[in-house]
C-alpha cells in the first residue's frame, strides 16, 4: 500500500522515543503492582483488622419543626414532643423467622409487614437500625424496655414529634403535617428530605414548610462488631425550623370556637388595616395531631366520610350564596356609578311585578317608601330588585370583582377557592346560553349563580370599612418592610363608601336586621344576610303542606369602630335561620370582646 | 474528507477496549452507588452511548483538517475558561462547570483536547532532533493560559493533566541534558513559588498528609487511610461483589468518582486489581504502539499525547488512592463516574484511531 509517488517523512527518532516512554510506563506500571500485591496481599491482615474495627454507622438526628405562636407569641399552637420509634438491627439476629414472630407479637404489626420492610432495606449494612415502628405509646416503650435482653435486636430512640397543645383548636389555620409520600418524591416535592419525614400538607404548616422545616443533622459512630456504640466520629447538630408568629389573636380565636361549637360555619376576624387574620375558626373540626400518631382505619373513614366535611376549612373553601350581604356591593355599584343617589327611594309593598314575574320582599307587609340607607338597614329586596333592574348585570359584576369577590383573596395557606361573579359572558361560556334579565334580579339580593366565600365577604367589608382599600388577608404578618404591605386602593368615591357605611350602622345601631351585633360603645357597622335555598313562594307552598323546609344559611359581615375600624367580623352559620337572629348576635360577641381586650 | 476508503480501517480492537474499560466503571459506579438517590449507573451509561457519539462524530473529520482549526479551538476554550472564573457560580467549592437545563459541562476537560490538537500542529512543523528554546518557550506560554485557568477554579487535578501533554511534546521533540536541567529548575521554583502563595492550606494539607497520612485520621488524612483501609483488606480475592465494607459503609470518600480504584480493590482484591490493570494496560498498549501507524509528524504527536493524557491520569489515581500521590483530585479515565471526563478522554482515544485509519490517505 506504501505509494512510491509520496515523499514519507523520516520519522524513526520520535517513533523511537515515543516507545521508550511505553517501555518506561509499563515498568512503572508492575511496580505499582508490586506495591499493590504488597498492600493487599502482604499487609492483608493488618488491613483486615483496620477495616473490622473501623465501622461506621450514621444516623440522622431529625430536626424538629418550628413552633407556631399567637400573635403575642403567649400561646403556642404548634410545639414539638418527644417521640419514640423502635428499630431493628439486622446483625443481632441469630434466627429470623422467629424474629420475625415474636417481634411482630411483641408491636402489634403483622409478620408479612414486617418483613417485607426488612427486605427492602436488604443492601444497607446489617447493623444499620432500620424502623419498624414510629410514635410509640410509653406503654410500648416500656414492654419493649423490659424485654430488652430477649430482643438485642430492638433499638428505641427519641426524636421530635410535632404536637397541637390545643388539639382542634385553630386547626384549620394551622393544617397539619404528614409523612412524606412516596407521589411526594415522585414529583420532586419532596426536596432534600428522606422517606419518614414530615412534611406540611395543609394550612401554614404546608405554606411555610420551607420556613418551618429545620436542617437534620448527622451522628457518624463508630461501633464494634455487636453493633454497639464506641464514641462518636463527627456530629452535626439538628437545627430546629425557624418560629412563626401568627397574626391570630388566641382569646379572639377560643371565643370564635366556642361560639360554634356545635354548629356548623365558620367565623373570620379580620384587622381591616392591614388585613391579619385575628381570628379563623371553621366547624366542624377535627384534631391535627391524629395525622401524627396515625388514626385508625376507622378514625380516618369517619372523617373523612362524615357528611359535615370537618377536614374543610369553611371560611376559604365553603362558596356559599352570600344573600343579602351582597347589597353592599349593590348600592355602592348603584351610589358610586351615579344610577340613584341618597334621596332616590322606591316603594315595598312587600313584593315587585318584574318581567312578569312576582319577587317578594322577606318582609310581608312591605317596608313602604325606602332610600338607600333605609334599603341597607332593612334590607329590603324590593328596593334592590329596583336597583338591579336599573343597573343591569354589568356593573354589578364589575363593582363586585372591584370590590374582590370572584377571586381568591391571596391570604397566605392554600386551597383557597374562586368563588364566582355571573355575567352573560360567563354564562355564555358555560351554558352557551344568554344571560336573562331575570337572573339579575335574583343576583340583586345576593341569589343565583352567585358565589362568595366568607374570607371573601371579611375582605370586601374590610374595603369598604377602609372606605377603598383593599387588603390581602394575611396569617402570617409580613416582617417589617419585607414584603409589600397588598394594599390596593379601588377607583371608588369615598362619599360612596360614607352612605353605604351610614346604611350599615343604622342595621346595626338604629333597629335594623343586625342591631343582634351591636356593642354599647362601639359602634358597629355591618349587614345580615340569610341565603334561600329556594324560592320563597315555593317555601310557602312547601310549608301549607305540612313539609319541613331547610333553613336557610345565616350571615353577619360587619366592622368596627364607625370611624376609626380595627376589627372585621364575618360570621356564617350553615342552615342557621335569619342572618340576623342567629349570626348578627354571635359577631356581636366577639367585638364585644374585642372592645373589653383592646378599648379602654 | 470524508474518505470511505479510511472507515474500513478504524480499530475497532481499540474502541472495544475503551468500551470494555468503561463496562467495568458502570460496574463499580453501581456498587458503590446502587444505595444512593441518583442512579449513578444508569447515567454513567448515558454518558458512555454520548462519549462514543463524539468519538465517531471525531473519526468523520480528518485529524489534519482538526489541527487547522485548533487555534480557534483553543481561544473558544480559554475564553470560556475566563469566562466561568468570572461568571460562573460555585458548585462543590469550585468553578468548574457550566450549568445547561438538563446537564453540567466541565470546559477544562475539552481544554486537554485542544491542547493537544494545538501543541500537534505546532510541533508538526519542528523537524529538528532537540527542542530549541524557542519553540519550548511558546508551548510552554500556550499551556500555561488555561492551566492557570483551570487551576484557579480551583482544580488543580484537572489543570495537572496539562502537563503530560506537554511534557510529551518534548520528549518527542528531543530534550537535551540542559533543557531537562532547566526544565527541573523551574518546575522546583514554580512548585516553591506555587507553596508559598498560589496553593491553599487543604491543598498543602493533602501534599503533607501524603507523607503522614496517620498523624490526623479523621482530617486530610482520612480519606487516603480509609482507601488504603479498603484495598488493602480486599485481599487476594476480595470481599465480594456489593460485599465491600468500606465501600457499602460510606466509608469511602467519593467512591463511584475519584476512589473507584479502591472499590475495586476492596470487593475483587488483588486478582481484580490485577485483572483492571491489564485490561487497562492492552488499551494503553494500542494507545502508544499505534504511532507506528502515523502517517506524519502530527499523527505520531497526537498519538503519543493522547496515549500520555490518559497513562497519566491512570497512574496519577492508582498511586493516589494506594497513598502514594497526594489526593488532587484526577479521576480514573473512563472509569470514574463523570460525563465531561469520559467524554474528553473518549475523544482523546478518537484521535489515535482518527490518526491510525487514516494512515494511506494523501495529504
Amino acid at each position: 500500500m506504501i505509494r512510491k509517488d509520496r515523499i514519507y517523512e523520516d520519522l524513526s527518532l520520535i517513533l523511537k522515543r515515543a516507545r521508550v516512554v511505553f517501555y518506561v510506563l509499563g515498568g512503572l506500571l508492575a511496580l505499582i503492582l508490586g506495591y499493590y500485591w504488597k498492600v493487599q496481599i502482604l499487609d492483608h491482615q493488618k488491613y483486615w483488622q483496620l477495616a473490622e474495627s473501623n465501622r461506621l454507622r450514621e444516623r440522622v438526628l431529625s430536626a424538629p419543626r418550628g413552633v407556631i405562636t399567637d400573635r403575642n407569641g403567649k400561646f403556642i399552637l404548634a410545639d414539638n414532643a418527644a417521640g419514640f420509634k423502635v428499630s431493628i438491627i439486622r446483625e443481632n439476629i441469630k434466627d429470623f423467622e422467629a424474629s420475625y414472630r415474636n417481634i411482630s407479637h411483641l408491636l402489634g404489626i403483622d409478620e408479612a409487614d414486617l418483613k417485607a420492610r426488612i427486605e427492602k432495606y436488604g443492601s444497607v449494612a446489617a447493623f444499620q437500625p432500620i424502623v419498624v415502628k414510629d410514635n410509640l405509646t410509653t406503654e410500648e416503650v416500656s414492654r419493649i424496655e423490659a424485654r430488652k435482653l430477649e430482643f438485642p435486636e430492638l433499638e428505641v430512640e427519641i426524636e421530635p414529634k410535632r404536637s397541637y397543645p390545643f388539639g382542634v383548636s385553630a386547626a384549620h389555620v394551622l393544617g397539619y403535617v404528614q409523612e412524606l409520600s412516596p407521589e411526594d418524591f415522585k414529583v420532586g416535592a419532596a426536596g432534600k428530605r428522606h422517606w419518614g419525614d414530615m412534611a406540611g400538607k395543609t394550612g401554614i404548616e404546608r405554606q411555610y414548610d420551607d420556613v418551618l422545616t429545620g436542617e437534620d443533622g448527622r451522628l457518624l459512630e463508630i461501633v464494634d462488631s455487636l453493633g454497639r456504640s464506641r464514641g462518636e466520629m463527627a456530629r452535626v447538630e439538628p437545627r430546629q425550623g425557624k418560629s412563626l408568629r401568627l397574626a391570630l389573636d388566641y382569646d379572639l380565636q377560643k371565643k370564635a370556637e366556642e361560639i360554634l361549637q356545635g354548629k356548623e360555619g365558620t367565623i373570620v376576624a379580620l384587622d381591616p388595616k392591614t388585613g391579619e387574620v385575628l381570628a379563623l375558626a371553621s366547624f366542624p373540626t377535627y384534631d391535627p395531631n391524629k395525622f401524627i400518631s396515625r388514626f385508625t382505619p376507622e378514625e380516618w373513614l369517619s372523617l373523612v366520610n362524615d357528611p359535615a366535611y370537618p377536614l374543610e376549612n369553611r371560611a376559604i373553601r365553603g362558596v356559599y350564596s352570600p344573600g343579602s350581604i351582597f347589597k353592599i356591593v349593590m348600592a355602592t355599584a348603584g351610589l358610586d356609578s351615579g344610577f340613584v343617589d341618597g334621596q332616590t327611594a322606591y316603594f315595598c309593598g312587600g313584593a315587585l311585578e318584574i318581567y312578569g314575574n312576582v319577587f317578594s320582599c322577606w318582609f310581608k307587609p312591605g317596608h313602604g317608601m325606602m332610600n338607600l340607607t333605609n334599603g341597607i338597614k332593612n334590607s329590603c329586596n324590593v328596593y334592590f330588585y329596583n336597583l338591579g333592574r336599573r343597573m343591569g348585570i354589568e356593573p354589578i359584576a364589575s363593582y363586585a370583582k372591584l370590590m374582590g369577590l370572584g377571586r381568591k383573596t391571596g391570604i397566605d395557606i392554600p386551597g383557597e377557592k374562586d368563588g364566582l361573579v355571573p355575567d352573560p359572558e360567563w354564562k355564555l361560556k358555560t351554558f352557551k346560553t344568554a344571560w336573562y334579565r331575570g337572573e339579575t334580579i335574583s343576583v340583586s339580593i345576593g341569589q343565583g349563580p352567585l358565589l362568595v366565600t366568607p374570607l371573601q365577604i371579611a375582605d370586601m367589608v374590610a374595603c369598604v370599612a377602609n372606605r377603598g382599600v383593599c387588603v390581602v388577608p394575611r396569617l402570617v404578618p409580613p416582617e417589617n418592610g419585607k414584603e409589600k404591605s397588598g394594599k390596593t386602593a379601588v377607583p371608588i368615591k369615598r362619599e360612596t363608601f360614607e352612605t353605604i357605611i351610614q346604611g350599615m350602622w343604622m342595621s346595626v345601631n338604629d333597629g335594623g336586621t343586625g342591631r343582634g351585633a351591636r356593642v354599647e360603645g362601639f359602634d358597629v357597622c355591618g349587614k345580615t344576610g340569610s341565603t334561600q335555598w329556594i324560592s320563597t313562594e315555593r317555601a310557602e307552598k312547601l310549608q301549607q303542606q305540612g313539609k319541613e323546609i331547610k333553613k336557610t344559611h345565616s350571615w353577619f359581615a360587619g366592622f368596627a369602630p364607625r370611624s376609626d375600624p380595627r376589627l372585621v367580623v364575618t360570621v356564617l352559620v350553615e342552615f342557621g335561620g335569619s342572618g340576623g337572629a342567629t349570626s348578627a348576635p354571635l359577631a356581636g360577641r366577639i367585638f364585644d370582646l374585642y372592645r373589653k381586650k383592646y378599648d379602654r | 474528507m470524508i474518505d470511505r476508503g479510511a472507515f474500513h480501517e478504524i480499530d475497532w480492537v481499540l474502541i472495544g477496549l475503551l468500551i470494555v474499560n468503561s463496562v467495568i466503571g458502570v460496574i463499580f459506579i453501581y456498587s458503590s452507588s446502587h444505595f444512593l438517590p441518583g442512579n449513578y449507573a444508569m447515567k454513567q451509561v448515558i454518558f458512555i452511548v454520548v462519549s462514543l457519539a463524539f468519538l465517531f462524530l471525531c473519526l468523520a473529520v480528518d485529524y489534519k483538517v482538526l489541527m487547522t482549526y485548533s487555534l480557534y479551538f483553543y481561544l473558544a476554550v480559554t475564553a470560556v475558561l475566563a469566562g466561568l472564573l468570572v461568571f460562573a457560580r460555585l458548585v462543590a467549592h469550585t468553578k468548574s462547570w457550566i450549568k445547561l437545563p438538563f446537564f453540567q459541562v466541565q470546559p477544562s476537560e475539552l481544554a486537554k483536547i485542544a491542547l493537544i490538537l494545538l501543541l500537534a500542529q505546532i510541533f508538526s512543523e519542528y523537524k529538528k532532533s532537540t527542542l530549541s528554546s524557542n519553540v519550548g518557550i511558546q508551548a510552554i506560554l500556550l499551556v500555561l493560559g488555561p492551566f492557570i485557568l483551570v487551576a484557579a477554579q480551583p482544580d488543580l487535578g484537572t489543570a495537572l493533566t496539562f502537563i503530560p501533554v506537554l511534557l510529551a511534546a518534548f520528549i518527542l521533540a528531543g530534550l537535551r541534558k540542559k533543557t531537562i536541567a532547566i526544565l527541573l529548575v523551574v518546575s522546583l521554583a514554580a512548585g516553591l513559588v506555587g507553596w508559598n502563595f498560589a496553593l491553599k492550606d487543604y491543598q498543602k494539607k493533602r501534599l503533607t498528609t501524603l507523607f503522614y497520612p496517620s498523624q490526623d485520621p479523621k482530617g486530610a488524612g482520612y480519606h487516603i487511610l480509609q482507601s488504603k483501609i479498603a484495598i488493602g483488606s480486599g485481599g487476594l480475592t476480595g470481599k465480594g461483589f456489593l460485599k465491600g465494607s468500606q465501600s457499602q459503609l460510606r466509608f469511602l470518600p467519593a467512591r463511584h468518582t475519584d476512589f473507584i480504584f479502591s472499590v475495586i480493590g476492596e470487593e475483587f482484591g488483588f486478582l481484580g486489581v490485577l485483572l483492571v490493570m491489564l485490561t487497562y494496560f492492552l488499551l494503553l498498549a494500542r494507545m502508544f504502539l499505534s504511532v507506528g501507524m502515523a502517517r506524519d509528524r502530527a499523527g505520531v504527536y497526537i498519538i503519543f499525547m493522547a496515549s500520555m493524557l490518559i497513562a497519566f491520569q491512570f497512574v496519577v489515581n492508582v498511586l493516589m488512592i494506594i497513598g502514594l500521590f497526594p489526593v488532587t483530585g484526577v479521576p480514573l479515565p473512563l472509569l470514574s463516574y463523570g460525563g465531561s471526563s469520559l467524554v474528553s478522554n473518549a475523544l482523546a482515544v478518537g484521535l489515535v484511531v482518527n490518526v491510525r485509519m487514516r494512515r494511506f490517505a494523501n495529504a
